[in-house]
């Protein structure tokens, strides 16, 4: 239990360092000076206040350019606390068995759901699509249809799933079946299998925050729905880069040990 | 306005630059026990995806040489924090500081490197507690 809230809160404080620095734009001068290398605490800039945009319709305007909003390395930092994620003895046998080498992510393969990158990513609006279209850690996107339409029959299994959304008042509720088990949904490796279903509720707080909630279904590695909550926060003025992991991609090889193991000895 | 870079903490150990690595674990891969300094001259930098890299010839007390392979951010990253393509040049003599790959490779994940004019230019993906 200590290993975990001592590398969660490494890791939270981590993703936070890179939410604060992400606020800052392309023009510092790192070469220029060394004052950037230094640790010292300046001058604390949030995320852009105002209110929630809204669409001529008057739905909420997702569009943007955001920052965060999942897990990178361990799910568990969205639960509530003092909860653990509610693993079945075979969940927690796979996710043990697992070694830092075979994360797909390491591997250049998508992060599935609610797995994020942290780099920029953006969602695109329109009328019938939603669309995220990340800029790393693979530079791939997501489709969600949001014209009424019901889940494909009987759906190939696929990375990002098949995903219907629609609108409780002011939250996009995205629903998502046809998954692969392919993905991990963090560096730990906690596991799913082609039954995961999962609810993502996106609700824009502000002009800059917004707050994804993803209920977790798929009974054979977690014995009853659980619910994680994430933060996403706008970065106005931010365009995404490319990003193709696999021209280069060195690392897998070298990783070591089980995906689960301590992030400290 | 003049835009300051943000710092969360420097009791956790932070660097004041450089975020996650996005792809992997930096625990996973480097052993922050084991640090590294190398003096020698770059051989070659790949601007690329996931992570850019550069090898530094390495040259020991007896003349043998040994290429490194360090490893930075992603270029997305060192773009978005000021550097360039051509901040590191081929034939560049520098210093580097780092933390060595778990496996004994030559290659370690770049944390500090300074030209030999002592300009310190950033690098590296900063070591966290993943």
């Amino acid at each position: 239990m200590t290993k975990h809230v001592i590398s969660s809160a490494l890791a939270a404080g981590a993703l936070g360092m890179f939410v604060l620095w992400a606020q800052a734009p392309a023009q510092l001068t790192a070469p220029a000076g060394g004052s950037q290398n230094q640790n010292k605490a300046k001058k604390k800039k949030g995320p852009p206040e105002g209110p929630t945009p809204k669409l001529a319709d008057g739905h909420v305007d997702l569009s943007g350019v955001w920052n965060g909003g999942g897990p990178v390395g361990d799910l568990a930092q969205g639960m509530p606390k003092g909860e653990a994620i509610p693993l079945t003895p075979l969940g927690l046998k796979v996710m043990q068995s697992r070694q830092s080498k075979d994360d797909p992510e390491a591997n250049c393969l998508p992060t599935g759901i609610p797995r994020i990158a942290p780099y920029p990513w953006r969602i695109v609006q329109t009328p019938t699509h939603i669309f995220f279209l990340f800029e790393g850690n693979i530079h791939s996107f997501r489709q969600i249809f949001i014209d009424g339409r019901k889940h494909v029959a009987d759906p190939d299994p696929t990375w990002y799933g098949d995903s219907i959304g629609s609108w409780d008042g002011d939250t996009m509720v995205v629903d998502t079946l046809g998954f692969n088990d392919k993905f991990w949904f963090d560096f730990r490796a906690h596991p799913h299998t082609e039954q995961l279903h999962t609810i993502e509720r996106y609700t824009r707080l502000n002009l800059g925050q917004m707050s994804v909630e993803t209920t977790i279904i798929d009974p054979a590695y977690y014995s009853k729905p659980f619910t994680v909550k994430f933060m996403a926060t706008l970065r106005p003025g931010e365009e995404l880069m490319e990003y193709i992991c696999q021209e280069n991609q060195q690392d897998a090889q070298h990783l070591q040990g089980g995906a689960d193991a301590p992030s400290r000895p | 306005m003049k835009v300051k870079l943000v710092v969360l903490t420097a009791a956790l150990g932070l660097l004041a630059a450089l975020p996650v690595l996005a792809h992997h674990s930096f625990a996973a891969e480097y052993d922050s026990k084991q640090p590294v300094e190398l003096k020698g001259k770059v051989t070659q930098v790949d601007w690329t995806n996931p992570h850019a890299r550069f090898y530094v010839d390495v040259v020991d007390a007896s003349g043998n040489v040994t290429n490194w392979n360090l490893e930075l951010a992603s270029p997305n990253v060192l773009k978005r924090n000021g550097w360039t393509r051509t901040s590191l040049k081929v034939g560049d003599e520098i210093t580097v500081q780092g933390s060595r790959a778990k496996d004994g490779a030559t290659m370690a994940n770049a944390r500090t490197v300074v030209l030999a004019d002592g300009k310190k230019v950033f690098a590296g993906s900063a070591e966290t507690g993943q």
